[in-house]
């Protein structure tokens, strides 16, 4: 009982934890644009044409007797694509990205309304939920551009900076800071704040949350594989039977199907490998380094899919590496490439270098 | 990791939506519970035998000749015929008499050519035995429903 809580404080300590801006609104950026992808070709006024007959709805849908009517439709995907591109841009993310995804899920609902559920954009809005009333876009965004990380640097009037509470301000490291006169602070260079420290609690449990989202879905497509078909996927002839059915069922042979299904091992090895791959997905929260193996594995696997079953799974394969990659820490290692080496040498704790910090808004 | 972030606090709203929306993820993902976008994540879950029963939906024309529904160029709103086929058996008459009605009307807009009726066989296709690059020998069928146009449809 005490391990079990002592178990679950670390889990609420590691969820809880400060988080950088930048991942969060790299999460933002990456997640709306799939979506305004996805949204704005996605076949939702077609499916509003779909006879009465064949509709079998899904989840809320069965509230009505058949697809919605194809102008509304065209409506609600107009304004969910502008939106999406909107909390993409960081544009008034608080209303947009929320708006982007209460107008998708109807018409996303549509497609899995055809009598089996769709799963290559279930992932995407599973991500977006924890983000709906996060803080996205302070940094990366028009608006964290226009002003310092609220509440840390208080809005100077041109050419002066009003005087800080006593406590309030960061002593600076000496020799780095121009000395202000008295209760005159020079202004900044145009695109180069200071840094302020960055981190917040307030940025840390969405992206985290997204994180055990992504590796909860491989692990439970894993674990269903495991409780429906047991050690038959991996040791019978499934993947065989499924890759030449789905080779049958198009207008050609497919080369990439065949040539795994025409070799027993090469299947085997690959259904292993797939339940692996799903099962183990989890250790990458735990061990962050074994996303280098994780990622490029669930993206050669969607791939693999898509080449030798024609099946379209491309929003799951960029949502995995739009949130298992540290975008900031990417941006921050270019930055320092591009400035010839390691710039933060001497830089005062929480301070990146200057190419950085504007990166950060 | 800066000081003043260790001494924040969460807020008590953002630790209550973290747990409700892991917990309902959690036991959707445990217990293969579909409440759509939550989802229990059943892709390719089961194990696929070299004999695969199915369905093929066909019309008839005034000639007696049938031809495969085409559903793979129709628009996206019929292209769900394997699930609706499936669940053919638990339809009423009327019911299937509308789905057929709607492939019929797709099968004429498409071809130009007039429907008498559509037909609807089960099959039994072993995937296992190959000529060449595709499946044989051609699946066994065995004649489910007739629906023809204007009429309710009857057994075989």
């Amino acid at each position: 009982m005490r391990r079990a809580e002592t178990l679950l404080a670390r889990l609420e300590g590691w969820v809880f934890a400060p988080g950088d801006p930048r991942r969060l609104a790299a999460l933002r950026i990456g997640l709306s644009a799939i979506l305004a992808v996805r949204l704005a070709t996605g076949p939702y006024v077609e499916l509003a044409g779909q006879p009465a007959a064949l509709f079998r709805p899904i989840s809320f849908l069965r509230l009505l007797d058949a697809m919605p009517p194809p102008g509304l439709v065209a409506v609600v995907q107009v304004l969910a694509v502008a939106a999406a591109v909107l909390a993409a841009a960081g544009v008034a993310a608080r209303v947009t990205l929320p708006l982007a995804w209460a107008a998708a899920v109807p018409l996303i609902a549509m497609t899995s309304s055809l009598g089996k559920t769709a799963h290559n954009d279930v992932l995407l809005l599973l991500c977006l939920v924890p983000l709906l009333p996060a803080p996205t876009a302070e940094a990366w965004s028009p608006a964290a551009r226009r002003r310092p990380a609220p509440g840390r640097w208080p809005a100077p009037a041109p050419g002066r900076w009003p005087a800080p509470a006593p406590g309030r301000w960061p002593a600076p490291a000496p020799g780095r800071w121009p000395a202000p006169a008295p209760g005159r602070w020079p202004a900044p260079a145009p695109g180069r704040w200071p840094a302020p420290a960055p981190t917040s609690r307030r940025y840390g449990w969405p992206v985290r949350t997204v994180l055990v989202v992504v590796a909860g879905a491989y692990f439970f497509s894993g674990l269903a594989k495991l409780l429906h078909a047991g050690p038959a996927w991996v040791a019978s002839g499934n993947l065989r039977w499924a890759l030449y059915a789905s080779s049958d069922a198009q207008p050609h042979p497919n080369p990439a199907a065949l040539l795994v299904a025409d070799r027993p091992w090469l299947a085997h090895l690959l259904a292993a490998a797939t339940l692996l791959v799903e099962l183990g997905f989890p250790l990458v929260l735990w061990r962050p380094r074994l996303a280098w193996l994780f990622v490029p594995a669930a993206v050669a696997f969607h791939a693999g899919i898509w080449m030798a079953m024609r099946l379209d799974y491309w929003p799951m394969a960029a949502t995995v590496l739009v949130v298992m990659v540290d975008w900031p820490a990417l941006a921050d290692r270019l930055a320092r490439r591009g400035a010839g080496g390691p710039a933060v040498a001497g830089a005062p704790s929480g301070e990146r270098p200057a190419s950085s910090a504007a990166d950060r808004r | 990791m800066d000081r003043a972030a260790d001494r924040e606090r969460v807020p008590a709203w953002a630790r209550r939506f973290v747990a409700v929306y892991l917990a309902a993820f959690l036991v959707c993902g445990l217990l293969g519970f579909e409440a759509w976008p939550l989802t229990g994540w059943r892709l390719f879950a089961d194990a696929r035998q070299a004999r695969q029963p199915g369905w093929q939906a066909v019309t008839v024309d005034g000639a007696g000749r049938e031809t495969p529904v085409p559903f793979r160029v129709l628009p996206a709103g019929l292209q769900g015929e394997v699930q609706v086929l499936k669940g053919f058996p638990d339809l009423s008459p009327g019911e299937r008499a509308a789905v057929c009605q709607a492939w019929a009307d797709a099968a004429e807009r498409r071809s130009g050519g007039r429907v008498a009726a559509v037909r609807v066989y089960r099959t039994e296709t072993d995937v296992s035995h190959r000529v060449g690059e595709r499946g044989a020998p051609p699946p066994v069928r065995t004649l489910y429903w007739t629906c023809p146009q204007g009429g309710a449809g009857a057994p075989g």
